[in-house]
């Protein structure tokens, strides 16, 4: 709802102890016997007191810390810098001289503060009253601000000129030498806060948003050679795209559209269904990775086969029975385990896997206190030995390559005659298309709908 | 208050407009003022009157806003008002809370340098910023009367403070229902207002702050132009009246 949002948490927040300390100094410094000696600034007509020249203040520094020259210039400088003193003569210099030139305090409401930080409306309050007293005629950088802020908060506007002219008025029934008080530290406040920038700075600036232009057409090069992730992901997305039935629509028919559930039967996945001959793609996918080949069901069928040929067979049981202890029941891991044991990892087993010593002893002693991944290390071995070994070698094997043969590409079922028969092998680009066109006529066919839709693309 | 009225003669509502805008005109000088006096607060203008002016001007501001926000309210919660008076009214909507929230933030900052800058203590150590002048002016102001009278008490700066607490509770509530009940989505308004429009003000803000701003520009010398011109030819013209008086009297004296 607001701009404010943050002095509305203000409250919440905690002053910088730096600041807490600073201002510290500057109430101490008000101390009528031990604070710092004050003049009086002489303009021509008008008197204002409370000044004072930069070299008291480093004095007063040097005598109230016993601290050196050097260090009561710096901190004077922070106190500048901060804002809790500004100069007079020259004030966008935001310096401390350790001459003769005046400085004068700010007033606490315009301290800098993390618990209020400056807000853009009343930056733009500011920047609206500057431009009704000198008419028109703000420096370049006040004026691009003030563009700005015209566009970022042009809701509030109206409210800022009205606001700012209500200020004003205020100010006038003031005397002479506080209004000119009340102008000088208002600008102060606003040097401190929204700090003009430099030309040099506008060089960097420009500098900056050339290079940015020129970097720009190399960001969209597909193969930049600088990060593998992004080639391999390109290289995923290349490899599975053939196999996404968004992209590249499903043989025979998309269930889905077409309420035809071939496609679902034809790659069952559970082992009841299991049909004779496998789609091509299922079959292809398997030389993607190895786990892809793992959770197929008739992957993994197919691969122990060839295992049961290589007398390696061992090497997947174990493997699948580790899984069952992963995610089988807790109650029963103990069973299981001890089960493993028996049959895989004891010395003379009847279906002993090759582990490596090392992950057999510490599975071993692991065996005491069995648990869910007490097998872990033992699978990952197994399972690595596979990846390495067996896989590479079946998907170059005569088992593999017949299979890939013998597997069927689907017809896509046949496009009836009558265009409000016909099912789309393509699914429809959004869901909510087709639920909104079937909103708009009311309980349409759902294949009216869909040809509806493939129309629009 | 840059309104059209044409636009809406034919509108039932053209009468109320009128009596609404100056109610928001109102809040917004108050708050004006308020913010003038609590730059005050902690510096040498600091005084037990000034405590007071903070507390009626608040007290004054928050009537203000309650008005405000009963009469907006009911008219946006109205279902049978055209699209244009609409986004009128949000329009005042947004012009009225961005006067609350100016006003919340300011009397939580007085809250906070008035705890830290007492005034009842052996020693005060207001901050001295070079204003010495009251600001009962500003304050009347606020008020709309001609004259302010103060009547606290002595200690108005602890006992204000209180008060200044439940207040400022009141109004962050006042807020929050205000958040909850209207649904105004603020930036969907659009300002009247152009950019520079405040430099077509009817308003003169005086010739002597353009001289002014050159005491606080980088100019090395400390003297004020406009008015220097101003004074130059002022004092030029007593100056030869004086010269005009001297020279006929010491005629007269001589030849009588």
């Amino acid at each position: 709802m607001t701009i404010n949002t943050l002095s509305q948490d203000g409250v919440q927040r905690q002053q910088m102890p730096c600041l807490t300390k600073m201002e510290r100094m500057i109430i101490s410094m008000q101390d009528p016997d031990m604070g710092i000696k004050l003049r009086n600034q002489r303009l021509l007509i008008t008197v204002i007191p409370h000044a004072m020249t930069g070299l008291d203040i480093v004095e007063w520094l040097i005598k109230k810390c016993s601290i050196s020259d050097e260090e009561a210039l710096h901190v004077g400088q922070l106190f500048v810098k901060y804002g809790y003193i500004y100069p007079l003569k020259e004030p966008r210099n935001l310096i401390l001289k350790a001459d003769d030139s005046s400085y004068r305090f700010q007033t606490p409401y315009y301290w800098m503060s993390t618990r209020w930080p400056a807000s853009e409306l009343d930056y733009a309050i500011y920047l609206a009253k500057k431009n009704i007293r000198k008419q028109g005629e703000l420096i370049e950088y006040e004026k691009e601000c003030y563009n700005a802020l015209h566009k970022r908060i042009n809701h509030t506007w109206d409210f800022v000129v009205m606001q700012a002219r209500e200020q004003l008025r205020a100010s006038k029934q003031r005397r002479k030498g506080d209004r000119i008080v009340l102008e000088c530290q208002e600008q102060a406040y606003w040097l401190v806060n929204r700090p003009p920038v430099s030309p040099e700075h506008y060089k960097l600036t420009t500098l900056t948003k050339n290079t940015i232009a020129m970097l720009t057409p190399w960001c969209s090069l597909k193969y930049i050679g600088v990060s593998n992730l992004n080639g391999s992901y390109v290289k995923y997305c290349e490899q599975y795209q053939p196999h996404d039935p968004i992209m590249q629509g499903c043989l025979p028919s998309n269930p889905w559209i077409t309420d035809d559930i071939m496609f679902w039967n034809m790659n069952s996945e559970t082992y009841m269904f299991i049909v004779a001959l496998p789609t091509k793609l299922r079959v292809e996918r398997w030389s993607f990775s190895f786990m892809e080949l793992l959770n197929d069901q008739m992957g993994r069928k197919e691969f122990l086969t060839y295992l049961e040929k290589e007398f390696s067979a061992e090497n997947l049981c174990f493997w699948q029975a580790c899984e069952d202890v992963r995610h089988g029941e807790t109650a029963k891991i103990p069973e299981k385990v001890d089960e493993v044991y028996k049959q895989f990892l004891a010395p003379g087993a009847s279906r002993w896997v090759n582990i490596d010593s090392k992950t057999m002893e510490k599975t071993l002693e692991g065996l005491k206190r069995p648990h869910r991944f007490v097998l872990d290390d033992a699978q990952m071995h197994i399972y690595f030995l596979m990846k390495k070994d067996s896989y590479p070698r079946y998907l170059k094997s005569e088992l593999y390559k017949n299979l890939l043969a013998r597997a069927i590409v689907p017809q896509e079922t046949k496009k009836s005659v009558f265009p409000f028969m016909r099912r789309q092998r393509h699914s429809s680009p959004s869901p909510a298309l087709a639920t909104q066109t079937a909103e708009d006529d009311g309980k349409a066919k759902y294949s009216n709908s869909n040809s509806g839709t493939a129309s629009r693309l | 208050c840059s309104l059209s009225k044409n636009k809406f003669t034919n509108n039932a509502y053209t009468l109320e407009r009128p009596i609404k805008t100056t109610m928001l005109d109102a809040l917004n000088k108050v708050t004006a003022c308020y913010r003038h006096l609590v730059i005050a607060l902690g510096s040498t203008s600091d005084s037990q009157n000034l405590r007071e002016e903070l507390k009626k001007t608040r007290k004054k501001a928050q009537e203000l806003a309650v008005a405000n926000r009963t009469k907006l309210t009911s008219l946006l919660k109205d279902k049978n008002i055209s699209k244009d008076d609409r986004a009128e009214y949000e329009r005042l909507w947004v012009l009225f809370t961005s006067s609350v929230e100016l006003l919340e933030v300011d009397m939580k900052r007085s809250l906070e340098i008035g705890q830290d800058f007492p005034l009842k203590v052996p020693t005060r150590h207001l901050i001295q910023t070079g204003m010495t002048g009251s600001t009962t002016t500003v304050a009347a102001r606020a008020m709309s009367v001609q004259n302010m009278k103060y009547e606290a008490d002595a200690n108005i700066d602890t006992v204000d403070l209180k008060e200044l607490e439940t207040e400022i509770a009141q109004v962050d509530q006042m807020m929050e229902e205000m958040e909850m009940k209207v649904q105004v989505a603020p930036w969907a308004v659009e300002a009247k207002q152009e950019a520079g429009a405040e430099l077509k003000s009817t308003v003169s803000v005086g010739n002597s702050s353009v001289g002014v701003i050159s005491i606080c520009e980088e100019e090395p010398k400390e003297t004020v132009e406009g008015e220097t011109g101003l004074m130059k030819v002022f004092a030029g013209v007593i100056f030869t009246a004086v010269l005009l008086i001297a020279g006929i009297l010491g005629y007269l004296v001589i030849n009588l």
